[in-house]
């Protein structure tokens, strides 16, 4: 209990931080099997950036049951644990989701991270984990989601997206190239550059945008890692010339997961692009030639909407899916749409199809 | 908002140097701006100085026995908290209250924590669910019992009436319906409705505080029969209240009619925040972002999500045969919320009043049915009737 007559020792101004979201805050999820290196990843990022405050989060957020959960945060060489109170309160009508709430409240009384990386466990969605994180901007959040970085192992990544799974089960491994911004294949020295291209070549026929990287104990340039602005329009040029130098990629397994990509010259109604993907994504309305019905994972695409000056990126996840003005205008570039889309059951002539019957502008409407 | 770069004076009296260093305690017992430029400056002003810290402690003082004191009633349960507004919660709560046993009870009510397995299960889908004419007559039945007790309690409201008092009422209308006060014990909620005062936003807890004239009121009902839940609230009027809060809650009421509007199968779910929000924000009115509309049936809340501001990436387009509420919270000031220590009662981060307004909603072939519609009064509002 300090004197009241003591003349207490003064302390530096403490500027208020700021409201509103200058700096916003990355979270990276990280994903992939068991052993193929993604706390080895881990480790190495919080090594490599020991000036940065970084949180690392193990093994996403369980089923609701827990009402705590710890958090390391590495700063200046240091480990230490935090912990993130899952508060109870109506869990169901919350817009935010209770782990991206639970981060937001320590933020505010322990300080802002630089970096937030989510280790996802082999088996769990990535793409969930994404909402989670992929909030509404008007929600004025300062967490937005970076990207997705999946790890996998050369040895023995081709064997696991082989994997035969029972009718209907989605085989978790290829999924998780399929919604990967990044793709690691670590432990190259253990495999011979025949194999190497093989799993290379797998991983672009599931995901064709992806961007691979080939490490050896999970060692590589943090530029490629960190801010991806994967879902934002930040990078919306790069998006626009990786659509233009895609091709379709053959599918190499026997897998449903695959990518079809097509592009279409001309304006597109925003109405009806918005319907299209609505029954895409939500009504899985569009059937392959077989008959079963197309499911997207991620969607990816930069779209010239009638009217509009600037291209526009359209991105989705399972779902969730958003449309987004870029800072990049059309000017004389050719006002031309590309879209890329990955998951099962995908047929590039149906969906081509539909989509120039009932997206493109009718100059007449 | 200030610039932080903007340039202090030392408080010490004829001292205008550069100010970069601050009193800790002034800083601990909320006194803004105790600037110095070297802590020679400051001992040298010492002497007036800490008169200002006298001051101020024994203001905190007087508040705190005149809070505590009273009758018992502890309005200061978590010390160091800093209330947005005027508003304190006002402690001990009464014990919890029970439901006879022959009162069909929801999966979550004799959970140790409240949950809901049910809901729990179907966490994360959007599938929404389209109700069979069994279902629907359900939920026609429940929402008409729901609406019950919402004008019960409506009744209750005036100056002097404790929110707990309100609260035991709505208690036994539903238990005299055979039906279940869908709050109670929901992750834990010790209460049986929502009773949220001027600038709480949603989820304030009945205590034991005494309305005032002058405030606004909102209770939140629903109530669980037959396996099925129906939800709604109403924001009223205590007493005599100012033009700018009547103006509030008559903008939430028509942004929630106008949503209502609107509603039909094809639309898609996304687009009542557009509505909500261009109404709100024409009367300088921010809508809140942190609570949503939700899907009822047999859940309390599940698919769809409903959130009400603009630009949201709600998933699903209606179709008949779906059910979900709309409660748009409308704020005077700030649209950005915080939660009291007890986790449930959200309050406007500003300390301003919000309002709020809610139906459950049945999407027909050509429209919607209000399924929790007033029956008396050409099915007018209550507020509309206080005027």
């Amino acid at each position: 209990m300090e004197e009241e007559d003591d003349c207490p020792e003064l302390v530096p101004i403490d500027p208020k931080p700021p409201v509103s979201s200058v700096g916003q805050i990355p979270v990276t999820i990280i994903t992939g099997y068991l052993g193929a290196g993604k706390t080895t990843l881990l480790n190495y990022i919080l090594t490599e950036q020991h000036n940065k405050r970084i949180a690392v989060i193990l093994n996403e957020f369980g089923e609701g049951s827990a009402l705590e959960k710890s958090l390391a945060v590495s700063q200046a060489g240091e480990l230490y644990e935090e912990w993130l109170e899952l508060r109870n309160g109506c869990l169901c009508c919350s817009v935010k989701d209770n782990g991206l709430k639970a981060i937001e409240n320590l933020m505010e009384k322990k300080g802002k991270f630089d970096y937030i990386l989510l280790e996802t466990t082999g088996l769990a969605d990535p793409g969930a984990v994404a909402s989670m994180f992929w909030v509404d901007a008007e929600l004025g959040s300062d967490i937005y989601l970076d990207g997705i970085v999946t790890v996998i192992d050369a040895k023995y990544g081709l064997q696991q997206l082989s994997e035969e799974k029972a009718e209907g089960l989605l085989n978790e491994a290829a999924r998780q190239i399929a919604l990967a911004d990044l793709t690691i294949i670590n432990k190259t020295d253990l495999v011979s550059g025949e194999d190497l291209d093989r799993v290379k070549d797998t991983v672009r026929s599931i995901n064709g945008l992806v961007k691979i990287v080939e490490t050896q104990r999970s060692r590589v340039d943090l530029s490629e890692v960190l801010d991806l602005h994967s879902f934002d329009t930040e990078n919306a040029a790069n998006l626009s010339e990786k659509l233009h130098l895609m091709r379709s990629p053959h599918p190499h397994l026997d897998k449903s997961i695959l990518t079809v990509t097509f592009e279409v010259p001309g304006d597109l109604s925003e109405d009806a692009l918005n319907l299209f993907v609505q029954d895409l994504l939500w009504e899985k309305l569009f059937l392959n030639k077989g008959g079963q019905p197309m499911t997207v994972i991620r969607l990816k695409g930069i779209v010239a909407l009638a009217g509009k000056d600037h291209q526009v990126m359209l991105q989705g996840v399972h779902e969730l899916y958003e449309l987004n003005e870029t800072p990049e205008r059309w000017e004389e570039n050719v006002r031309i749409n590309r879209l890329v889309f990955i998951g099962r059951n995908l047929d590039k002539d149906v969906l081509q199809e539909h989509f120039l019957a009932r997206v493109l502008h009718k100059l007449d409407n | 908002m200030a610039s932080t770069e903007a340039r202090r004076e030392c408080e010490t009296e004829d001292c205008s140097k550069d100010a970069k260093l601050q009193c800790p305690t002034c800083i601990k017992l909320g006194i803004q701006g105790s600037y110095f430029c070297s802590q020679e400056c400051f001992k040298g002003s010492w002497a007036s100085h800490k008169l200002l810290h006298k001051k101020a402690k024994e203001e905190q003082n007087q508040n705190e026995t005149k809070n505590c004191v009273e009758k018992e009633t502890n309005t200061d349960p978590w010390p160091g908290y800093r209330y947005t507004g005027k508003l304190h919660p006002h402690y001990p709560l009464t014990p919890m209250r029970s439901v006879p046993g022959n009162i069909q009870k929801p999966d979550y009510a004799d959970h140790p924590r409240g949950m809901s397995e049910s809901e729990q299960f179907l966490k994360g889908t959007s599938q929404i669910k389209i109700l069979s004419a069994e279902d629907i007559e359900a939920m026609r039945v429940v929402s008409k019992l729901a609406r019950e007790v919402l004008d019960i309690a409506a009744m209750m409201v005036k100056p002097g009436v404790t929110t707990e008092e309100i609260d035991h009422t709505v208690h036994l209308a539903c238990i005299a319906r055979n039906c279940y006060p869908s709050p109670l014990n929901y992750y834990n909620f010790p209460k049986s409705c929502c009773t949220s005062v001027n600038e709480v936003i949603c989820h304030g807890i009945p205590d034991r505080r005494p309305l005032q004239d002058g405030d606004i009121l909102n209770v939140d009902i629903t109530v669980y029969h037959n396996g099925f839940h129906g939800d709604l609230n109403e924001t009223f009027y205590v007493g005599e209240v100012e033009e700018e809060a009547k103006k509030l809650v008559q903008t939430t009421y028509e942004c929630l009619m106008q949503a209502i509007d609107s509603v039909k199968p094809g639309i898609r779910y996304r687009e009542l925040g557009n509505i909500i929000q261009k109404h709100a924000q024409a009367n300088g009115f921010s809508v809140v972002r942190s609570y949503c509309g939700h899907g009822i049936h047999k859940l309390f809340h599940t698919a769809p999500n409903v959130p009400h501001y603009a630009k949201n990436k709600a998933v699903g387009v209606m179709k008949p045969g779906h059910v979900f509420t709309i409660e748009p919270m409308i704020c005077e000031g700030g649209w950005q919320d915080e939660t009291w220590p007890d986790g449930w009662t959200a309050v406007t981060r500003d300390g301003r009043r919000s309002a709020q307004f809610e139906h459950t909603l049945l999407v027909t072939e050509t429209g919607c049915e209000i399924l929790t519609r007033r029956l008396e009064d050409n099915g007018r509002a209550h507020f509309l009737s206080q005027m």
